[in-house]
């Protein structure tokens, strides 16, 4: 019997020293795979952008965007007519506005705002988290996991992130951006996931809410996206006038 | 009773919420759906009202032989129309400008073929144009020392579709790893004939431009060059930098061999020089945390006149506007008229200048809605005009903007001189 709870004690001991690896949770392969989810590396897709005010009052646009790798995105706005036309463009911390009366493209900040409302430029031109964020710790409370993401470099639009993630589908439920200081400038709410065809299968809305705009939000529907390949020179600066030759 | 009346109810709390949340989600995929076709543009009605002058010489030299009191109204009307029809490779693309004026002329109306052109595009790589286009390079706000084939702009209004050339075009492509990411040429052809681009220069000739665009260590870098004879020799280059996410600065430079300047001597006596000249810019956009952008430029103009030149000019219209009150004949005014279409009469036609604009976006939570300040100072006579506004932009597809402008200076300054004191003006515009 003694030996029989030496031997049951040697086995848990054993047991758990080889659970314990396998179940720390590597964080940037999680972030990896949650971007994974969201979207293909390289794709195509179409927003609608929807602002509304809290007598609520709706703005809507709607934009065509493509992405390339790591750091390469582009996007022009097909309505309203006043939007129509004018795209941006992104590579890496690069980013321009081409208007099509200006009829040359302007550097523009990530901070900065095509368009009026709590989405801003890096909201619009989001790259993958994993490629601008490293990740700090991960906690599991309940179903979910919550990365509490920092910003690689100055550059990046938010300083902070906490991303609560759907443990089976590894996809974002919540965002909160914070400020260095940990001040609390927008929140993203993941809804509605839906298949969009050729294996993805991801939210289809976005609504955000900000301290910075009481009773304001936003909300970013999503069409369409497909996994698609792009040759390098649709990233460039002659190109933005001809973004949606692409569609 | 009561049972069906709950199941009602709550059907019906059921059923309108699923409504809201349909109609607050609703992307309907047509509206995505790409025709072969485009049409659209927008209507524009932009009244002004100008405070007049009248101890300025440029008010004497428009206004020596009628009185239009203390103010003018003038009313002025735009519908500018674009369409373009797409097929395989190619794109034609056009854009028409009409222009309505009621003013103490009376009517006055103009249509314009802005752009017009056939694009093709065989890769992502290589795209050719042929017809009319605008083609507008530097990387400056209000000012392109190194725009060499487009209108000058109007650093009033720098964000207006100018009227472009008929020339012939292409644009290469091609992407790099590394520090050089991305380098591009857009070589141009630029025929100059009594028909064609009659008013760029110089008729019966076949100009070449050329511009070279790198984007080299996150930094984009243009090389540019006309020649032709249409206009003398001139070469250029331009540069634009994020420092960081909210800092970005820009520069221009520009030198024109051979530039000629017609210039007049307070006597009237009208002479050419002949020099090389040097153009550059250098600006900044900063965004601050409270969604401030500023907007600064410094303009070292060339081919501007000095102060002693400019006075000059003015001291002649002022001797002709004396001439034309004791004696009835107005030939020195028209004299003065002569050289100031294009010359002097252009904007900012002096050597040094400052451009500030400060734009808040969204103030107070007040979506959509951008109060701004531009100001443009000559630093050669001190004298600006200041341009407060308001933009509101809320309602889908309209832009309502009331600008006022007031300009400041002494006799003989560039602004001080100008005919009006300040003006007001609103600009209704509607896309469709």
């Amino acid at each position: 019997m003694e030996m029989l709870r030496i031997w049951m004690s040697v086995f848990t001991l054993a047991m758990l020293i080889l659970a314990g690896p396998a179940q720390a949770i590597d964080g940037t392969q999680l972030l990896k795979q949650i971007d994974r989810n969201l979207n293909p590396e390289s794709y195509e897709m179409y927003r609608k952008l929807i602002n509304v005010e809290p007598n609520g009052r709706k703005m809507e646009y709607t934009f065509f965007s493509v992405k390339k790798g790591l750091d390469k995105l582009a996007g022009v706005f097909l309505a309203p007519a006043s939007e129509k036309g004018r795209s941006t463009l992104r590579l890496g911390e690069n980013m321009w506005l081409y208007i099509p009366n200006v009829g040359k493209p302007i550097r523009i900040t990530s901070l900065q705002s095509v368009i009026g409302g709590v989405f801003n430029n890096a909201d619009i031109l989001s790259l993958d988290y994993a490629a601008e964020y490293n990740v700090e710790k991960v906690e599991e409370p309940g179903n979910e996991y919550l990365l509490y993401l920092k910003a690689k470099t100055k550059t990046v639009a938010y300083d902070r992130i906490k991303l609560w993630a759907d443990k089976n589908r590894k996809l974002p439920t919540k965002i909160e951006c914070l400020t260095e200081a940990s001040m609390l400038i927008k929140t993203l709410y993941f809804k509605e996931v839906k298949d969009f065809g050729g294996g993805i299968v991801r939210p289809s809305v976005i609504e955000t809410d900000s301290p910075l705009y009481k009773g304001y939000k936003s909300i970013m529907i999503f069409a369409k996206i497909k996994q698609k390949d792009f040759k390098d020179e649709v990233f460039t600066l002659t190109f933005m006038p001809n973004i949606d030759s692409l569609r | 009773m009561n049972k069906i009346f709950t199941f009602y109810i709550a059907w019906l709390i059921l059923f309108a919420s699923s409504f809201a949340f349909a109609e607050e989600y609703k992307f309907d995929l047509s509206e995505i759906e790409k025709k072969p076709y485009h049409i659209g543009g927008y209507l524009e009605l932009r009244p002004i009202l100008f405070g007049l002058d009248k101890d300025a010489s440029l008010y004497k030299l428009k206004f020596f032989n009628r009185d239009e009191g203390k103010t003018i109204e003038e009313y002025n009307g735009k519908l500018q129309l674009e369409g373009s029809l797409e097929k395989g490779i190619a794109r034609l693309f056009v854009r028409t400008n009409s222009d309505l004026k009621y003013s103490y002329l009376g009517w006055d109306h103009k249509t314009s073929i802005y752009e017009g052109y056939l694009s093709l595009k065989p890769s992502s790589s290589l795209s050719f144009k042929f017809g009319k286009q605008t083609l507008l390079w530097g990387k400056g706000y209000a000012f392109n020392p190194v725009a060499f084939v487009s209108r000058p702009k109007d650093p009033d209004d720098p964000e207006l579709a100018l009227e472009g050339y008929i020339t012939a075009s292409a644009d290469y492509i091609k992407s790099f790893n590394g520090p050089l990411k991305t380098f591009s040429i857009t070589p141009v052809i630029f025929p100059v004939y009594e028909h064609i681009n009659g008013d760029f220069g110089k008729i019966n000739r076949l100009n070449f431009a050329a511009k070279l665009y790198f984007l080299f260590y996150d930094t984009d870098i243009d090389f540019m060059a006309l020649t032709g004879g249409s206009r003398t020799n001139r070469v250029g280059m331009d540069f634009s930098k994020n420092i960081t996410t909210n800092l970005e600065i820009h520069g221009e430079f520009g030198f024109i061999n051979n530039q000629k300047s017609k210039i007049i001597d307070s006597q009237g006596r009208i002479s050419e020089a002949k020099f090389d000249a040097r153009s550059y810019l250098l600006g900044i956009r900063y965004l601050t945390k409270l969604d401030t952008t500023y907007i600064l430029e410094y303009y070292r103009n060339g081919t501007g006149f000095s102060r002693v030149e400019m006075e000059d000019y003015f001291s002649f219209i002022n001797k002709g506007y004396d001439t034309f009150l004791s004696t009835g004949e107005n030939n020195l005014l028209n004299k003065a008229a002569s050289v100031t279409q294009g010359n002097y009469g252009r904007s900012n036609p002096m050597k040094d200048y400052l451009y500030l604009r400060i734009s808040q976006k969204e103030p107070f939570t007040i979506l959509y809605f951008t109060p701004a300040i531009t100001s443009i100072m000559n630093l050669n006579d001190k004298s600006l005009s200041i341009s407060p506004e308001l933009l509101y932009t809320g309602i889908t597809n309209l832009e309502l903007r009331l600008k006022a402008t007031a300009l400041v200076g002494q006799n003989g300054s560039e602004y001080g001189e100008k005919p009006n004191d300040y003006r007001l003006e609103l600009r209704v515009r509607y896309y469709f």
